[in-house]
């Protein structure tokens, strides 16, 4: 009688109770992030300059463009240059970083592990600033190799396309790579000690247990390091705004430079560059996905 | 399954930061309908001065009808604080003597944040978070008027005679034959040069005057060999030179009908070969950034600027180059029957947005201090070495006094004298788009493209981006 008289059994009652929970978070991301996807959806259908947009005839004429795009095309190029080649090393730098630091004899492990995260702390604008001066024509760079007689005088980094993506990814391995390895060491020392000293009583060397039994149990960690990498790094705006400018003659702009610029320094053109960010979040889901199906070993 | 693909989602979810920039941005209810503008009596409501830019258009309205506006409150966006921003505070100053109630609060906007933030204002629909009045670019002004038309208002009427503003000055904000914009900072081009480091080289400012291209990059790869030292300078991407070089010649990369106009165009053609020839011979310093720019400067590793005279403002800081730098007219195209030596490149005007609650009242005061008044010229000079549009202003004593730090030379009505030679031309609101597809090109021709074909690509990019 007495369930009559609430009206629900104990089962409803948390139900609802999780439910309300989850309400607040749930309508927040509706709105913040779902409405505008959607939104950018349907801009994306849009076309015209400025506040003259109108439905586009054929509808989907906005991703027909992209494929006449050659600017574009350049900056897909590049942005997966920069993921295929910064991705990897950043990585293994963190995975390395993170098993150095993670050595129970180690002195001074808090000093070290705060050195290396320390670059995460600085805004993505200071940093490409900085690297952007440490690489100039008079910079500390070229200072420090014409006095080592190793060049003659200043050499243009950041003019030149080949050294200016190999600063850019450069400046985003010292960035990124102290980001990751926190969540490296976090993982590190969720494996049990005893595990390795059993490896030790085996006979399995360092080589060995870093792949054998550091590595696998890991495994959860590295996908996601990669997701959110592979995420930042489809989206990465500042360091070729700030460094290089997209420059010279477009080698170094990535994909969501190239859509600012549509927005911002063009004639506004909202339409189409909804229609490429769209493009760069499909990008994204679909490596994620492939990222997580690769992951998977549960069957 | 399905966790995995919110996951996915999830994680894709910040790429579309950018696309939902058009998106919900929900204004805040400022009030400031058009209806509390003209309440007539002052409210009185101060409550809001001085937090942002919405201040100014809360229903302060102290606007009495007609010309004889007073009181009330004005914002604006600006840029620099030594140039412009103090030009606008002299300016308000001015205005004050003869209206004592007129408020002015000038907000400090870099140029590009003033362009960004009108773009989302505009495109979200919602001009209520614009200022009064703001300052742009002469360049990007076609740009906002053809995505925007109806950002800005109709100034035709407000009482300036136009014809004492030079011919192209006024041509870059006008739409047939409305006039949008009120002149301010000229952009009138002209070459400075370090006269210790040419005598060094064993030339003089004459050599250099009313010379041409290839002229130029045979004294430059001279003084060059001679002193370490470079004529000029340039940004790889986005550098002005290549436009102001067209432009000078009364032409553009755009046709008379706005289209892309770069294969085909013999003037395009020329410019090009002329400036990646001096690429090539390392007559021209090229820099990544505008502060790489400035830096040759002040580390005295320019011999020589050309430029718009807003230079003037970088280069006067420089005490220890106090007397060595001394101005004359850019070189000319070669063989291009309406070269000149005179561009204009980069100046700026300022603009009265359709969120103002109180036109006349800014109508008014933009009148009688940048629109008409010699003596407020006649301040500003001195205060902030900024140069004129207003012909008349010119004649005055202020200008032709000889300038110290130009070995005595009378830059300001020489800079003005230049400003009547200029040649109109086309405009286009696709002037970035331009500039880009022709540096882009030029980057390539010095890598080893041919000409023919570099030039056919930037018109194809040209072309793409004039499409929808």
């Amino acid at each position: 009688m007495s369930t009559k008289k609430n009206g629900m059994t104990l089962i409803q009652k948390q139900r609802i109770a999780g439910w309300t929970f989850l309400t607040p978070a749930t309508l927040m991301i509706a709105v913040m992030s779902f409405y505008p996807m959607f939104r950018a959806f349907v801009i994306s259908l849009q076309t015209g300059t400025g506040k003259n947009m109108r439905f586009a005839d054929p509808i989907f004429n906005n991703y027909k463009r992209i494929l006449a795009d050659k600017v574009f095309q350049q900056s897909i190029t590049n942005t997966f240059l920069y993921l295929l080649i910064q991705v990897p090393i950043m990585l293994l730098l963190a995975i390395l970083l993170a098993q150095l630091l993670n050595n129970q004899q180690l002195r001074f492990k808090g000093f070290f592990r705060t050195c290396v995260f320390l670059p995460c702390a600085t805004s993505l604008v200071s940093y490409a600033l900085i690297f952007r001066s440490l690489f100039a024509q008079e910079g500390l760079i070229n200072t420090i190799l014409v006095k080592l007689h190793i060049l003659n005088s200043g050499y243009n980094f950041l003019g030149n396309s080949l050294s200016a993506k190999i600063v850019i990814i450069i400046a985003l391995v010292w960035r990124w790579t102290g980001y990751n390895m926190v969540f490296y060491l976090a993982g590190l020392q969720n494996i049990e000690y005893s595990v390795y000293e059993a490896a030790k009583i085996d006979g399995a060397n360092g080589w060995k247990t870093f792949w054998r039994i550091t590595v696998p149990l890991l495994k959860p960690t590295i996908i996601m390091t990669v997701i959110t990498s592979i995420n930042g790094t489809l989206q990465l705006f500042d360091e070729s705004v700030n460094l290089t400018k997209g420059g010279p003659a477009n080698t170094t702009i990535t994909m969501s430079h190239y859509v600012y610029n549509t927005c911002f320094i063009n004639v506004p053109n909202f339409g189409y560059a909804s229609a490429m960010a769209f493009l760069i979040f499909i990008m994204v889901a679909v490596l994620a996905l492939i990222n997580l199906k690769v992951g998977d070993t549960r069957d | 399954m399905k966790k995995k693909l919110m996951a996915a989602l999830l994680a894709g979810m910040m790429a579309l930061s950018v696309a939902a920039c058009g998106g919900s941005d929900d204004a805040k209810d400022n009030g400031g309908d058009a209806n509390n503008a003209d309440g007539g009596d002052a409210s009185g409501d101060d409550a809001n001065a001085g937090t942002d830019a919405e201040s100014g258009t809360d229903a302060e309205g102290g606007s009495e009808e007609g010309d004889a506006a007073g009181g009330g409150k004005l914002t604006v966006w600006a840029w620099d604080q030594t140039f412009n921003i103090k030009a606008m505070e002299l300016a308000a100053e001015q205005y004050k003597k003869d209206h004592p109630d007129f408020e002015l609060e000038v907000i400090e906007q870099s140029s590009d944040d003033c362009q960004t933030k009108l773009t989302t204002c505009a495109n979200a629909g919602d001009y209520s978070t614009m200022p009064d009045i703001v300052l742009m670019q002469d360049n990007s002004y076609q740009k906002f008027l053809k995505s925007y038309p109806d950002a800005f208002t109709d100034l035709t009427d407000i009482g300036i005679k136009w014809e004492d503003f030079a011919a192209l000055k006024q041509s870059y904000s006008m739409v047939d034959d409305k006039h949008f914009g009120v002149p301010y900072d000229n952009g009138v081009c002209a070459a400075f040069y370090r006269t210790d480091i040419l005598k060094e080289a064993g030339y003089k400012i004459e050599d250099l005057t009313d010379i041409t291209w290839s002229k130029f990059t045979e004294i430059a790869v001279d003084v060059h060999e001679k002193t370490g030292k470079y004529l000029l300078t340039s940004e790889s991407t986005g550098g002005d030179i290549i436009m102001l070089m067209i432009q000078s010649c009364g032409a553009n990369f755009v046709d008379e009908e706005g289209k892309a106009y770069i294969t085909g165009n013999e003037v395009a053609a020329k410019c090009v070969e002329l400036y990646a020839d001096m690429i090539k011979k390392d007559a021209v310093k090229l820099v990544n950034n505008w502060d790489e720019y400035v830096k040759t400067v002040t580390d005295g590793e320019a011999a020589g600027i050309i430029n718009g005279n807003w230079m003037n403002g970088t280069l006067v800081g420089i005490e220890d180059q106090k007397g060595l730098w001394q101005i004359t007219t850019i070189p000319k195209v070669d063989d291009v029957e309406t070269a000149t030596n005179y561009a204009n490149n980069g100046g700026s005007s300022w603009y009265i947005t359709s969120n103002c609650q109180d036109v006349n009242l800014a109508k008014d005061f933009l009148l009688n201090t940048f629109g008409s008044s010699t003596e407020f010229y006649d301040t500003i000079l001195p205060a902030t070495s900024g140069i004129a549009c207003y012909l008349p202003a010119g004649e005055s004593q202020v200008y032709n006094e000889p300038v110290e730090f130009y070995g005595g030379q009378p830059i300001y009505s020489t800079l003005v004298e230049y400003s009547s030679h200029i040649p109109e031309f086309t405009k286009t609101p696709y002037h970035y788009e331009a500039r880009e597809a022709v540096n882009t090109a030029i980057m390539q021709i010095v890598n080893g493209t041919a000409q023919e074909d570099a030039l056919k690509e930037a018109q194809e990019t040209l072309e793409f981006k004039m499409s929808e």
